[in-house]
């Protein structure tokens, strides 16, 4: 019981560190610009549209984590092979990973702004100073947060893998939860802010972002405070529901009933979420109503 | 004919010589595996190849928009294909891997509700997202009508776009993509992790207790490594993005699946050659 109690503990603190995790990741991405609605902010410059938004798709979201994520884990692994005490390992190790998600995310946005001069986009030095430091804090933020889940998965919960593995593998799951989650809050509701509400971006209007703010021209800061009060608790929400799950049915259901245990709840939870999905859809269907009169059949 | 007047083939016209290739390159690939280590290693050989081949498959069924699904301009989750499908496929293979010790196929259907929750979650995230947070209902590009619910697509769809979210279709694919993903990945592992622990302590001269943590951690490098290779073989057949298993392109996947058997025929290979000695 007492294990089971401690099990519930650890799951916990997990849950709650994987919602920080995936909510700063998200914001993190939306400050950098990186994932999938970069690719307006590469094509704007190109379409006539000059602006002062960062720039870094360095990779895709779940390769970049799973990168920043295995090398903090390594690092740590390694501290902690050194006899460094825990925390100091981890904090050690995702700072270090840091710097590298820095050198990425500066030679991306010179690299990819660069590339972009014969369309008439300078480089903001001031862009590259302001942004590049907040963003790798909120990389830190998230980085730290996902070694802690793996130290905590490998040390208190006893998963076979080493610590460099389980940082790919929740680097890459975290990276690939807030691109899902919280890309199309940024691409379609920031970035398209001038297009009608309730509508997804008609493909005439793509590369034309709104770059101008409530005083001076936009820039990522504004994007990531804006998408910090949706886009990234949702990020944060869906991360923290997977590990939190994922642990949960394991911990609990296979002390109960071994092996059997957390695959029927895993089932269970599969179709609860299944059932969650269809009333939203079927809520947006009644609530929203259709674009355009629904066309009728001919009458055979 | 120009590009222009060029038809597009839509990818699902199958190459009959390159299948027949294909075939012969595995069957030439089994055959040194089966020369080199006829029992342990044959077999290993056959279940990373059929691991390989579920994730192939199992990457078809997610629905993927890429950059078009971030502006809500078609439907699918925001992210590529390679990459949630890892995702998917890493967190069932992080229960798998958990589970392995209750039997195998405890560890495999554990791998595959791993991967397939993953995928619930996010996909029920996505359509929050839209629907609460930009206020866009769900709707197909591809169908007149969910094949599952039977709602009519067309009408929702935002003018200037191919649709936007996930309609129930895509959930179920994602799902269903998610369970097979996480079982294939977890059936690699397991597979590689079994000759590992068999072949290691003479290689290395050690006790099967001191090589357990070298073979769980080369074992699950390799299942994350072939999980990336069907997964990216499978994003070129799809040409990036599908809205799921109603999606015509999801017919390509015969040729996904021959393609995956030899990639994974070949990188099983290599993983089980490391510690055979010869």
């Amino acid at each position: 019981m007492e294990q089971i109690v401690f099990g519930i503990g650890i799951t916990a603190l997990a849950g709650a560190l994987a919602t920080v995790a995936g909510s700063a990741e998200d914001t993190e991405s939306n400050i950098g610009s990186q994932g999938d609605p970069n690719s307006q902010v590469q094509l704007a410059p190109q379409m006539g549209f000059v602006h002062r938004i960062f720039n870094k798709a360095v990779a895709g979201e779940p390769p970049a984590y799973g990168l920043w994520c295995a090398l903090g884990a390594g690092l740590a692994w390694a501290f902690l092979a050194m006899q460094i005490n825990a925390v100091l390992a981890i904090v050690l190790g995702s700072l270090l990973a840091v710097f590298v998600q820095g050198i990425y995310a500066t030679t991306a946005y010179l690299g990819r702004t660069a590339s972009l001069s014969k369309f008439g986009q300078p480089v903001y030095v001031d862009i590259l100073k302001s942004m590049t430091t907040v963003a790798m804090a909120h990389a830190f933020v998230a980085i730290f947060c996902t070694v802690t889940i793996c130290y905590l998965i490998n040390v208190a919960l006893g998963h076979p893998f080493p610590l460099p593995l389980l940082g790919f593998i929740w680097g890459i799951t975290l990276g690939a939860a807030g691109s899902a989650t919280g890309n199309p809050y940024y691409g379609k509701e920031r970035q398209y802010q001038n297009q009608k509400f309730g509508a997804g971006v008609p493909i005439s209007a793509s590369g034309n972002i709104v770059r101008y703010a409530e005083a001076g021209e936009r820039n990522s800061l504004d994007n990531g405070f804006f998408t910090a009060k949706f886009g990234g608790p949702a990020s944060g929400l869906c991360f923290g529901l997977i590990v939190f799950l994922e642990l949960w049915r394991t911990i609990v259901f296979d002390k109960i009933s071994p092996g059997i245990g957390a695959i029927v709840v895993g089932i269970l939870i599969i179709l609860i979420f299944t059932v969650i999905d269809r009333y939203i859809e079927v809520w947006a269907r009644k609530n929203y109503g259709p674009y355009t009169a629904p066309v009728k059949e001919a009458a055979p | 004919m120009t590009a222009v007047a060029a038809k597009p083939a839509a990818g699902s016209a199958m190459n009959p010589t390159a299948m027949v290739v294909g075939v012969v390159l595995l069957i030439i690939l089994l055959v040194i595996a089966a020369v080199v280590s006829p029992g342990l290693g044959l077999m290993a050989l056959i279940g990373v190849i059929i691991g390989g081949v579920l994730i192939g498959f199992g990457v078809h069924f997610v629905p993927v928009g890429g950059a078009p699904a971030a502006m809500g301009q078609a439907p699918g989750i925001a992210t590529g294909v390679a990459m949630l499908a890892a995702g998917a496929g890493l967190a069932g293979l992080f229960g798998g891997a958990w589970a392995a010790s209750q039997g195998f196929a405890i560890a495999i259907i554990t791998g595959g509700i791993g991967g397939g929750m993953m995928m619930a979650i996010t996909c029920m995230m996505v359509n929050f997202v839209y629907v609460f947070g930009m206020g866009i209902p769900a709707a197909s590009g591809k169908v007149a009508k969910d094949p599952i619910t039977g709602d009519t697509q067309p009408e929702y769809k935002s003018q200037g776009t191919e649709g936007h979210g996930l309609p129930f279709v895509s959930f179920v694919g994602g799902v269903t993509g998610g369970i097979l993903g996480g079982a294939g990945g977890t059936l690699i592992y397991l597979e590689l992790l079994n000759l590992y622990q068999a072949t290691l302590p003479t290689l290395m001269n050690a006790s099967a207790a001191q090589v357990l943590p070298i073979a769980v951690s080369v074992a699950g490098t390799f299942a994350i490594g072939m999980f990336l290779v069907n997964a990216v073989l499978t994003a070129y057949n799809i040409t990036g993005t599908i809205e799921g298993p109603h999606d015509p392109k999801f017919k390509r996947w015969p040729r996904a699946i021959v393609a995956s058997a030899v990639a994974s025929a070949l990188c099983g290979l290599v993983a089980i050659l490391i510690v055979i000695t010869i």
